[in-house]
């Protein structure tokens, strides 16, 4: 990570590695633990120079052992510590799916308010880089129908920054996701401590004939898309949700009453997920204003597959989103 | 124990009146283990109970807040209950007698009290996680990973492994690859000690001897406590007869020690069954509180979702 201050430009990693540090400093009780985090600084980055600065016992290194990572999370924070986790893959999210849903999600509720989770599980999601099928998903799906859980996406080095301190100083068990195409993307980056709100989405890009609703990747697709659709007269309005759980309806159904049409772009598989679940509740809310049907773009229901071939045409991109519009504008 | 006799049978009427939502799990025969845990951790301490967690739950709540009596209104989902009737047999919790609550995924607090136990030793904290597990637990992963994370980082906690023989129906020979769970407990480098866990005396002693080891930072310390549940299954008894006759008639927890009390000329018999008698009383007064308790609001079923967030209903 540079320590220059002549420059804001900052890496989506470094970005986050920001928040870390800056968390850590401001509290002594954050502390992070996962997978090679420690000397090695994780397998992206992202707790670089932390290790050396915090020492073993706030940057803690662990075996692989997620269920026990997350558990560590649920009891430290139970006593009001504000741990914040790796799991280096959220395809291995699966091994503490019990302990993200039964316990982090939960114990704030069946024990009456008498404890809270204070802590945060960042992982790596998403494909596009040839990672196969347990290095690539988008896992947002599976943990969609889980109460008590809160699920943050940013889009941009500046959010992933202001959503991490915001969601290591919040209350509930937050499920961080950063999307592995974005790790090195650059933007501009305040200096020092600021927050980003949850539960509240952002307008990206304001447009009058039809609203994107996207997340993480696909928000960054979606400008794109919007930018090419933009030489044609069709202005579109880009919404990126930022917290996915619980989701910012409000600025959806804003956006869809003005535009009239809504498209909704998600990585993971179209089944049953986030997409569906956004399209419902624009059907639902504003359905007196709709000009036609909601149109999903979202990744193809197949596992990925290793070769970037095969994985390009099951992940969706500016071109199926640039299709969506085109299919939202023809009704 | 007869507090825990008297809960768990009261409890069992009442179940059977229908008056008790849910499922039963009784600690009827293994009262002399949770005894002498509940005899040993402070309410600065912390424990994860197990399954059959009624006793020391309601043990826990007489020795620190003075009454177990919302642990009883728990049970019959109540707003008096120490979860205002939101978790039941198997999540009743009070932080203020060190109850983290009990967990129905079996094991899954393994890899909680982890937590529990670094936030202490990163404090400086001397304080004692207690993990109660079951026999049935040692089959699940977190099993693994807690022992072998405790001893690494050597956290200051207790793992009472209660092996009342069965998981629901399952042996414990049949479902387990080491003769001894002890021994398995023991391949993580952990100080292990198997237990009579029907002998109030040995069990005592052992946990004494654990709680101080661990307050003076030796690391995780696993107890084995070899023991026997009275309650059948769902559907009745399945275990053989002379099996059932020779826990509950010849190894009776309460009997034993009641036996070595006598033998011991401390007490009469007399005194003793004026306890039992005293106790009893006490417990149909907290079933009666539990009964006279009024239900929970049901605007109760949506607070607490998210801590400082309303509901918001979709």
């Amino acid at each position: 990570m540079t320590t220059q201050t002549e420059t804001r430009t900052r890496t989506f990693v470094q970005a986050l590695n920001e928040a870390l540090d800056l968390c850590m400093e401001a509290d002594p009780e954050v502390f992070l633990l996962g997978e090679d985090i420690g000397a090695m600084g994780g397998d992206f980055g992202v707790t670089r120079r932390l290790f050396k600065k915090y020492g073993a016992t706030r940057v803690r290194d662990t075996p692989l052992s997620e269920a026990a990572i997350v558990g560590t999370c649920v009891g430290a924070a139970m006593v009001g510590m504000r741990p914040v986790a790796e799991i280096m893959f959220a395809d291995f999210l699966g091994e503490c799916f019990d302990q993200l849903v039964n316990n982090a999600a939960k114990v704030h509720y069946m024990f009456d308010g008498q404890f809270k989770a204070p802590m945060v599980v960042r992982t790596a999601c998403g494909g596009g880089f040839g990672g196969g099928p347990h290095h690539s998903q988008s896992v947002e799906g599976w943990f969609l129908n889980v109460p008590g859980l809160v699920i943050v996406a940013p889009s941009t080095p500046e959010e992933a920054k202001g959503l991490l301190i915001s969601s290591i100083e919040h209350d509930n068990p937050v499920l961080f996701l950063e999307h592995k195409a974005l790790y090195s993307s650059k933007g501009e980056v305040p200096e020092g401590m600021y927050r980003t709100p949850l539960r509240s989405a952002r307008v990206a890009r304001t447009g009058s004939d039809v609203t994107v609703v996207a997340t993480m990747r696909m928000t960054v697709e979606a400008l794109a898309a919007a930018e090419q659709l933009a030489a044609e007269g069709i202005e579109v309005e880009v919404v990126d949700l930022r917290t996915i759980r619980p989701y910012d309806a409000a600025t959806i159904i804003g956006s869809v009453e003005k535009t009239g049409r809504a498209v909704v772009a998600i990585e993971a598989p179209k089944t049953g997920g986030l997409a569906a679940e956004l399209s419902a509740t624009i059907a639902e809310e504003c359905f007196g204003v709709l000009r036609g049907p909601v149109v999903r773009v979202a990744g193809l229901d197949v596992p990925i597959p290793f070769s970037l071939v095969l994985e390009k045409y099951v992940l969706p991109g500016r071109d199926e989103i640039v299709a969506g519009v085109r299919r939202a504008m023809a009704s | 124990m007869w507090v825990i006799r008297a809960f768990e049978l009261g409890l069992e009427r009442e179940f059977a009146q229908g008056n008790v939502p849910g499922m039963l799990h009784t600690g009827l025969g293994q009262e002399a283990t949770q005894v002498a845990l509940a005899a040993h951790l402070e309410s600065t301490d912390v424990f994860f109970p197990d399954h059959r967690c009624h006793g020391i739950n309601a043990l826990a709540e007489e020795r620190h807040a003075g009454t177990g009596e919302k642990i009883m209104a728990e049970l019959f989902g109540r707003a008096t209950g120490v979860c205002s009737g939101k978790g039941g047999s198997l999540h009743s919790a009070n932080p203020n007698v060190g109850n983290f609550g009990d967990n129905a995924v079996e094991g899954s607090y393994m890899a909680t009290v982890l937590g529990v136990a670094l936030a202490a030793q990163m404090r400086g904290e001397p304080k004692v996680a207690c993990c109660i597990i079951g026999d049935g637990t040692v089959g699940r992963g977190e099993f693994h990973e807690s022992l072998n994370m405790a001893k690494i980082w050597n956290l200051p906690i207790l793992y009472a492994c209660v092996n009342n023989g069965y998981a629901i129906s399952t042996p414990v020979a049949e479902a387990h690859a080491s003769g001894d769970i002890v021994d398995m407990a023991r391949g993580y480098g952990i100080t292990c000690r198997q237990v009579d866990g029907n002998d109030i005396e040995a069990a005592y002693e052992a946990v004494a001897r654990a709680v101080a080891e661990i307050r003076a930072g030796t690391g995780p310390v696993f107890l084995e406590f070899k023991t026997w549940r009275w309650q059948g299954m769902f559907s009745g008894e399945f275990r053989p007869a002379e099996e059932v006759k020779h826990w509950k008639e010849d190894r009776d927890p309460i009997k034993l020690a009641r036996e070595g009390l006598l033998a011991s000329g401390e007490v009469s018999e007399e005194e003793l069954d004026q306890i039992a008698a005293e106790t009893t009383t006490m417990i149909e007064e907290w079933i009666t509180f539990a009964k006279e308790s009024p239900m929970p609001d049901p605007a109760k079923a949506t607070a607490d979702v998210y801590a400082g967030w309303e509901f918001e209903s979709r």
